[in-house]
């Protein structure tokens, strides 16, 4: 999948790592976001799959080190110029134990207006071609989507979201919208469930609009052909 | 290829297959001496990225007892276009597509490296995947909200045209009709009562006016939209108001007086999402999902009254014979179970709360059928979100992993033959010149149902050699078994995935060596290990772990070098040097003891056991431990106490838990704040080094683990602590004058070893 440049720092912010839910569930692993769990699932660098075979002639073993009790207190760690072992390798995506990052750059707040005026105008688009209770429906969740906007009610991360997703369905990128909406839904479902699925409505009626409307001109443009290569004979369009 | 080793992964590695013996022996009195029985781990979906499906349908072999599928084995006559079967020796015409073949223009299922090949079927239109979810209403408030926009989240995840269908229960079954316009109505039902499949779909409106009795055959959606389209709906028409839906959910609304458990009638919710499945589209794939976040305590399978005073069986209160509702219980689940595998459907449970909540009772609802079991504390936490969504997860194609509604069949050749299989399946009981009478696992046929799986779904598949003690090697000198997978793919498709191996016979008196050489100990480990956990099911905890200690002495017997007067001078050779240990843990494992767990996550450990591919199976059976340190690069030890430093940081990895420990001395630096200090960033990395590498597990591991980070003196330090071997004797310990840091005491392996020798 390519996005678009200028998206970096928003990309960015979204691999995160939060920490469990460690008050309802004991030993509670983090969680992931949306995008780092994408990005799983590829070849490990480092597979912890070995083992090592127990002594042959059965004897205990004592271990080397400073086990027994009552010790000194050790010194400090070796310091960085003495170290033998290189740092570990550092992933494109270091986890953090901390709420999500803002993005580093400072970008002028995403506006509620840029983010609802092509939502409405995309479900005017396709007014005529849905069924009016569908259309309702979609109008009704975009009107809860800047209400909530407007009362304050959705975090950072979830309004640039929006205004990406709004950018990229400008542009027909039909996949890349519906995973951001999707990255919503996983990362934010508190946040936006009660509308998103309007906005995912939206997508997938554009979409269906669009290779429509390509068709028909697919169509059109070889009949058109037809019609000057075989002159005089009858065509049903 | 210059070792075993590279030559059983690569094998691994191209056919999802792992033999105990790679060099076979070639009789069976031989065989049978050989204590590990000749057996395979297969996963018949592993993923191969490098295999793109051929879009035709197999060649099979024209002999109808056999029709096994054309394959490298066989031997081709290019210019008569025929080929032989490998299996039964019939010689078969090639069909007319197959005119143009030559030496030089093989089809691909003749070449070597399509040992293991898929083939994409075109009849039949596709039938969309489903999805029937059935929620338990008797939560705690946020714990419900919790779950809800999971299962809102979900619609997101499903492809558009799933059908997906929503069941709700408490002291009540409500069945939900799924409409796009107006009012949403239900049909509500008694939990006290079970109903038959005729009676639920007579109640549901589903039953069609006077049909005669028609053949099996895969349902098709747009035939009968009138009927099922009610409960079940495409996500794409449906998505908008079945999130409001379960956007209004509300707690189940019968007051839970004090002192008593809610009533929660979960056999008869699942009885009729089983019925509602049954009558509206057997033989495609679906999921009945059932979400629950306490027990089963009215109607059938009930598992527990209501009064809390009364807990729910332990151990303890099921040797003594003190489980009332147990057997009853089982046996509803069990019904439900082999109905739903009959339908081609599967059922996964996902249960989360902190008590247990009937996963011994239900637990044949996913075995049998392949569903997931998934045990968690709240619907509110990280490892149900994140597991739940991880269902979902899509391969490098953009579809789904899970795949439905499949049968494998084994073909073997004539001196073998299939004794049973072990794994989330049910016997289709086709019986043939390839099934032995000997079972191990189930047994007594050559094929078996899956009905969900995906693509780390491992079955354990047992053989016999049937080959008499005096009879010549077989012309070739090779045997081989053929693995048949018919399957619904995610993408709808019907496909046909086909693996074909083959291994040297060898006589076991002139050949011993040999046969040692190629042994898999890995591979043995498991799959002995299953066969143990398989046996728990009918025979008691103790019989079961004797047995598991005599076929060990056997193994020992016949492959070590020793001195009878000398237990130290026991020697095993390499292939086997890792087998003593595994067996070591697993008798300790919590697959077979029981002590220390509850029923429910005895149920849930062996069901997670019983389907995984060989990597992960091994990781629970003897944890991973890895130790970081400042003297090199992260390495394996030992799971045993010595490993234990102060100066270590140590990862372990038991496959349901990662455990991160700091030795003591790590832990003061960490507390005295190093790590903050430039001059000592090396020590930072090597605090990040090891939750980087569990970073990696958690991110990918079907079900999501626990995340434990201890350290020295830390009272979670004792689930490392209880998984290392003491490797000080009694004496040792009380002679250093401190209490052990092992919970147990109890004897290391060298003690074991020692006495198996003096038996």
């Amino acid at each position: 999948m390519t996005y678009p440049a200028g998206r970096a720092e928003v990309e960015m912010a979204e691999l995160y790592v939060k920490p469990g839910n460690t008050e309802r569930g004991w030993n509670d692993p983090p969680q992931f976001s949306y995008g780092l769990q994408i990005q799983a699932g590829g070849p490990k660098r480092s597979p912890l799959t070995k083992r090592v075979a127990a002594p042959q002639d059965g004897s205990p073993r004592v271990p080397t080190s400073e086990t027994s009790p009552g010790h000194p207190p050790m010194g400090p760690p070796p310091p960085s110029s003495k170290a033998s072992r290189p740092p570990p390798f550092v992933g494109s995506c270091p986890p953090s134990r901390t709420e999500p990052m803002d993005s580093p750059v400072v970008e002028s707040e995403t506006l509620l207006e840029d983010v609802l005026r092509p939502l409405e105008q995309a479900l005017e688009d396709c007014r005529g071609h849905i069924k009016k209770q569908v259309c309702d429906d979609i109008s009704r969740r975009l009107a809860l989507l800047q209400e909530q906007w407007a009362g304050g009610k959705l975090s950072t991360p979830v309004k640039k979201r929006m205004a990406l997703l709004v950018q990229v369905l400008s542009s027909h990128q039909w996949d890349a919208a519906d995973d951001i909406h999707r990255s919503l839904m996983v990362d934010h479902v508190t946040e936006v469930s009660q509308w998103m699925v309007g906005v995912k409505r939206l997508i997938a009626v554009k979409r269906s609009l669009f290779s429509e409307e390509a068709a028909n001109e697919e169509k059109s443009i070889i009949t058109a052909e037809q019609n000057q290569t075989v002159p005089g004979v009858q065509h049903d369009l | 290829m210059a070792t075993y080793l590279e030559f059983i992964q690569q094998n691994e590695e191209r056919d999802g297959v792992r033999f105990s013996w790679n060099v076979w022996p070639s009789s069976r009195l031989e065989a049978t001496r050989m204590v590990v029985p000749l057996a395979c781990l297969l996963t018949p979906l592993k993923e191969r990225p490098d295999l793109p499906p051929v879009q035709y349908e197999p060649v099979l072999c024209s002999r109808p007892t056999c029709k096994a599928v054309l394959n490298p084995l066989c031997q081709v006559d290019y210019r008569a276009k025929l080929w032989a079967c490998n299996f039964c020796f019939q010689r078969n015409q090639f069909p007319p597509a197959y005119a143009g073949i030559s030496e030089v223009n093989q089809p691909a299922e003749l070449m070597p490296q399509f040992s293991t090949i898929e083939y994409v079927i075109q009849r039949g239109a596709p039938s969309p995947l489903i999805f029937l979810y059935v929620v338990d209403t008797c939560l705690e408030e946020d714990d419900l909200q919790a779950l809800k926009e999971s299962l809102q989240m979900s619609l997101s995840l499903l492809p558009p045209d799933a059908l997906v269908g929503l069941i709700t229960f408490g002291r009540m079954v409500q069945v939900h009709e799924l409409s796009c316009e107006g009012i949403s109505k239900s049909y509500v039902f008694r939990g006290t009562k079970d109903l038959t499949a005729k009676q639920i779909q007579d109640m549901l409106g589903l039953t069609k006016p006077a049909m005669p009795m028609q053949p099996v055959r895969p349902a098709q959606p747009q035939e009968r939209p009138s009927v099922s389209s009610r409960f079940l709906q495409p996500i794409h028409k449906i998505d908008m108001n079945l999130t409001d839906l379960l956007g209004e959910l509300q707690r189940d609304p019968w007051p839970v007086p004090q002192g008593k458990r809610p009533l929660r009638s979960t056999g008869v919710a699942l009885s009729i999402a089983v019925g509602l499945l049954e009558g509206t589209f057997p033989n495609t794939g679906a999921r009945i999902m059932l979400f629950t976040g306490g027990p089963p305590t009215q109607g059938p399978g009930m598992v527990v009254g209501d009064e809390l005073k009364v807990p729910i069986r332990s151990w303890h209160d099921i040797e003594k014979d003190n489980a009332r509702f147990m057997k009853k219980a089982t046996k509803h689940y069990e019904m439900l179970a082999n109905r739903t595998a009959a339908n081609g459907h599967c059922i996964d449970i996902y249960a989360c709360a902190l008590d247990q909540t009937g996963l011994l009772e239900m637990k044949c609802c996913p075995n049998l059928t392949g569903g997931y079991m998934v045990m968690g504390d709240s619907f509110n936490t990280s490892l149900f979100k994140q597991t739940f969504q991880r269902i979902f997860s899509k391969d490098f194609n953009g579809n789904f992993r899970m795949a439905f509604g499949a049968t494998l069949e084994v073909k073997t050749s004539r001196e073998l033959k299939v004794a049973g299989a072990i794994g989330p399946c049910v016997s289709l009981n086709v019986k043939g010149p390839c099934v032995s009478e000997n079972e191990l696992g189930v047994g007594g046929t050559s094929q078996w149902k899956i009905c969900g799986l995906d693509p780390t779904t491992t079955l354990g598949i047992y053989f016999e050699v049937v080959n008499q003690h005096n009879a010549p090697i077989p012309q070739g000198g090779r045997g081989a078994i053929q693995v048949v997978t018919h399957y619904q793919h995610s993408s709808t498709q019907r496909r046909i995935r086909v693996t074909t191996v083959a291994r040297n016979w060898a006589d076991v008196q002139s050949q011993l060596k040999h046969i040692e050489a190629a042994f898999d100990q890995e591979a043995a480990a498991v799959l002995m290990a299953r066969l143990g956990v398989f046996r728990t099911e009918s025979e008691e905890g103790p019989d079961v772990l004797r047995w598991l200690d005599r076929q060990l002495i056997r193994l020992c017997q016949k492959f070590g070098q020793y001195n009878k007067e000398d237990p130290m001078s026991f020697r095993l050779s390499d292939s086997f040097s890792l087998y003593p240990q595994f067996m070591f843990h697993l008798r300790r494992s919590p697959f077979l003891q029981v002590f220390n767990n509850s029923p429910d996550e005895s149920s849930y450990y062996r069901h997670h056991f019983a389907r995984q591919d060989l990597t992960q199976s091994l990781i629970m059976i003897q944890p991973i431990l890895y130790s970081y340190s400042f003297h090199g690069p992260p390495e394996p030890v030992l799971l045993d106490s010595s490993s234990i430093l102060a100066d270590r940081i140590l990862l372990m990895d038991t496959f349901f838990q990662i455990v991160i420990y700091l030795g003591e001395t790590i832990a003061q630096w960490r507390k005295a704040g190093y790590q903050d200090m430039p001059e000592y960033e090396n020590f930072k990395h090597l605090l990040q080094a090891p939750l980087d590498d569990a970073q990696e597990i958690l991110q990918a591991r079907f079900p999501m683990p626990r995340y434990i980070h201890t350290e020295h003196g830390g009272s979670q330090a004792r689930f490392l602590l209880s998984k290392v071997n003491p490797s000080q004797t009694h004496n040792n310990l009380y002679a250093w004058g401190q209490v052990s840091n092992c919970q147990e005491f109890e004897e290391g392996p060298g003690y074991f070893f020692k006495m198996l020798l003096l038996n």
